[in-house]
């Protein structure tokens, strides 16, 4: 009776809310750097919902990525899809393959066409758009940096304004920076490139500094064993095994920024979405600078997209696709690339006067957008999650020592391919 | 029986003990890391200075409290119906004679083949057309009826004298009055393990939970706590074990307090 009562209840509630008078979106998502960031989403929302009272929008915070992912999957095949969620750029193809997402092209008025979608840095567009269709649309995006701890340049006897402009010199300033204490233990690393869990997007950046690409826009195509990938593999491999300037093994991402503040890392490698964390918790000064390339500059991007899901009316998608032009746009966006350090990513975010204010106070923040020009996308494909966990097990299994890089990545390599064979 | 030699002892002591030790290493650990400073995580010197600033940092960056008022809401419907329903459901198939009766069995033991992930997506559409989307009632329902209760009750149930049975009926009990007084009592070591069985697994459970559950007001404390400890910006292991001992704390000092309660039903029960 009672099971009967809430099903009359809710099927009630469902009727009002497709109504005219109402529109009552969901919207799920993650925060991939700390729950604190949530707060910043939910105050959007609340923001665009009290100057738009025919909407309803219910941001629900799902955690990490892969939880979102899995919750969005089970609600679109339960028929329960809400119509808005951010998971990562490199979902598409995944989500294009499990039919699950709509292009936001019907979304769009022409005009906003070329100012909106337009409007947004190429380097983040490269993972939102294939078969001539915007599928995503970038919010917390970032791309990797290199930090430096000014104060152990110092001590080092470095300009603690310069920080390595390609791979030779981080290997030279590494050797400079890495300490041992009287019985031989190593106190302070040179460099820390963190390798736990998804290695493969830190060395997408050493291998675009090296000239190489993994994998064409179309998603079916992988050049994991090319000279370029190879040679980027060795010079990691090397940092540990030859110059002696990281510490061996695999090395955790999430203990990167600590080993920063701790001083047990003098250089990290890490995204940008730790900016605001770094500045807040690092009891020294520090610098930031672009991944140093083995030939050029070079860095892959990262993080989330907007996605418009399936299985909603045309009016709510247009409603929630009216919510991201907002949330987008550049007053909205310049807030939470402040709050996160998440690269806001279209142009004229960076010429409102809050986010001025804030790079004037703040350069730091002004690399990440400059890096952009080098940048490429990160590893996406059909099958992307079997794709990367091959790439990320070869890279594992040449860090730790058990395979020759060569080896690894052919291997690597011929299993994509055979993956990949049917979407051909 | 055969004896065991001094060397046989020492074999069986010494593997023990290392299983042990296995075991409580990671706990040790979270302790450890809990009771330090930030800066002791990863550093082990006996002098390190203590804090309990990590539980109340942790307390206060999630809503623990109402977490752990889900899951104590949770188990409780969970275990409350399962006894009732499942014990009802095991004393017919002991006793009772019904039409079908071992092609129901059988589909109820094929309950406990099937991996219940592999029904995420069915049981997600049952309750949407419930209405039951991120409620409480919604993360116990597909689990009132459970297999593995209904088998192990009637199991045991099946183990009771009938005379015991037939003197109660004699003495002109009912039906329900029969399972009320002779059964039911007599069946309470398997209650309890299977109530032990029930309560660790509701109180860990994650995948169901995560994917029905959309708010604060709904999330146990293992969907509550992974969104805590999300890793990106850095985790603070800390903070995250300090978490980790408070969501485990309840069960662990359960079963401390009642450990030989729990061995001696988990013995008579015969799950072992």
């Amino acid at each position: 009776m009672k099971l009967r009562n809430v099903f009359f209840a809710s099927s009630a509630i469902a009727a009002l809310g497709t109504g005219a008078s109402a529109t009552d979106l969901e919207f799920y998502f993650p925060v991939a750097v700390g729950g604190a960031a949530a707060d910043t989403i939910q105050a959007l929302t609340e923001e665009y919902m009290a100057n738009n009272a025919d909407v309803k929008i219910d941001a629900i915070y799902t955690g990490s990525y892969a939880d979102t992912t899995t919750k969005a999957i089970t609600a679109v095949r339960g028929g329960n899809a809400p119509q808005l969620i951010i998971s990562l750029s490199t979902d598409m193809f995944t989500f294009i393959d499990e039919d699950m997402i709509v292009a936001w092209d019907d979304f769009v008025t022409e005009e906003e066409q070329t100012d909106w979608i337009g409007g947004f840095y190429p380097a983040f567009m490269a993972n939102s758009q294939t078969e001539g269709k915007t599928w995503g649309i970038p919010f917390q995006r970032s791309t990797p940096v290199l930090y430096w701890n000014k104060e152990a340049f110092k001590a080092a006897g470095l300009n603690p304004e310069e920080g390595p402009k390609n791979w030779a010199e981080m290997v030279e300033m590494g050797k400079a920076l890495t300490v041992k204490d009287d019985a031989g233990n190593v106190t302070q690393w040179g460099v820390h490139i963190p390798s736990s869990g998804f290695p493969s997007w830190l060395w997408t950046g050493i291998v675009a500094g090296n000239g190489g690409k993994l994998a064409d826009d179309t998603g079916t195509q992988v050049t994991f064993n090319s000279d370029a990938a190879v040679g980027a593999l060795e010079a990691l491999v090397a940092l540990s095994a030859t110059d002696e300037v990281m510490a061996p093994g695999i090395l955790d991402w999430g203990g990167t920024p600590k080993a920063f503040f701790d001083g047990q890392a003098a250089m990290i490698w890490t995204t940008t979405g730790n900016l605001t964390n770094v500045r807040t918790n690092a009891p020294f000064d520090f610098g930031v600078g672009f991944l140093p390339g083995l030939q050029q500059n070079g860095a892959p991007t990262g993080g989330g997209n907007f996605y418009l899901l399936k299985g909603s009316s045309d009016e709510e998608l247009q409603a929630a696709a009216d919510f991201v032009k907002w949330v987008t746009a550049p007053e909205q966006a310049a807030k939470w690339t402040i709050a996160t350090g998440y690269v806001a990513p279209r142009p004229d975010v960076w010429e409102t006067d809050t986010m001025k204010a804030y790079t004037a106070d703040f350069p730091q923040a002004l690399v990440a957008r400059d890096q952009l020009e080098y940048a490429v996308p990160e590893l996406s494909t059909f099958e992307g999650p079997k794709v990367t966990q091959l790439l990320n097990s070869a890279l594992e299994s040449a860090i730790t020592g058990q395979t020759e890089p060569k080896a690894a990545l052919d291997g690597a390599q011929a299993a994509a391919e055979a993956i990949l064979k049917p979407y051909y | 029986m055969i004896h065991d030699t001094p060397l046989d002892r020492i074999l069986i002591r010494s593997a023990g003990t290392l299983l042990a030790l296995l075991w409580i290493v990671p706990l040790a650990y979270a302790v450890w890391a809990a009771i330090h400073p930030p800066a002791f995580e990863a550093r082990f010197d006996l002098t390190a200075p203590l804090t309990l600033a990590n539980f109340t940092s942790a307390w206060d960056q999630a809503p623990f409290a109402r977490y752990f008022l889900n899951t104590i809401l949770l188990v409780a419907i969970i275990l409350g119906t399962q006894l009732v329903l499942c014990t009802l459901a095991a004393f017919a198939f002991a006793r009772l004679e019904f039409p079908g009766k071992s092609l129901l069995f059988a589909l109820i033991l094929m309950q406990m083949l099937v991996m219940p992930d592999i029904l995420l997506v069915e049981n997600y559409r049952t309750m949407r057309s419930l209405g039951l989307v991120d409620t409480i009632l919604a993360i116990g329902l597909p689990y009132f009826a459970s297999g593995f209760a209904i088998f192990l009750l009637r199991q045991t149930f099946m183990t009771i004298p009938k005379e015991l049975d037939e003197a109660a009926r004699i003495e002109g009990c009912s039906l329900l009055g029969v399972l009320w007084r002779v059964y039911v009592p007599l069946g309470k070591p398997a209650m309890l393990a299977f109530g032990l069985v029930s309560v660790s697994h509701h109180w860990n459970n994650f995948l169901w939970p995560l994917i029905i559950t959309n708010s604060v007001e709904t999330r146990p404390l293992t969907v509550g706590l992974s969104i805590f400890a999300t890793t990106d910006s850095g985790t603070s292991w800390a903070v995250i074990n300090a978490a980790t001992l408070m969501t485990s704390a309840p069960l662990l000092l359960g079963f401390f307090l009642f450990q030989r309660q729990f061995v001696q039903s988990f013995m008579r029960a015969g799950i072992k």
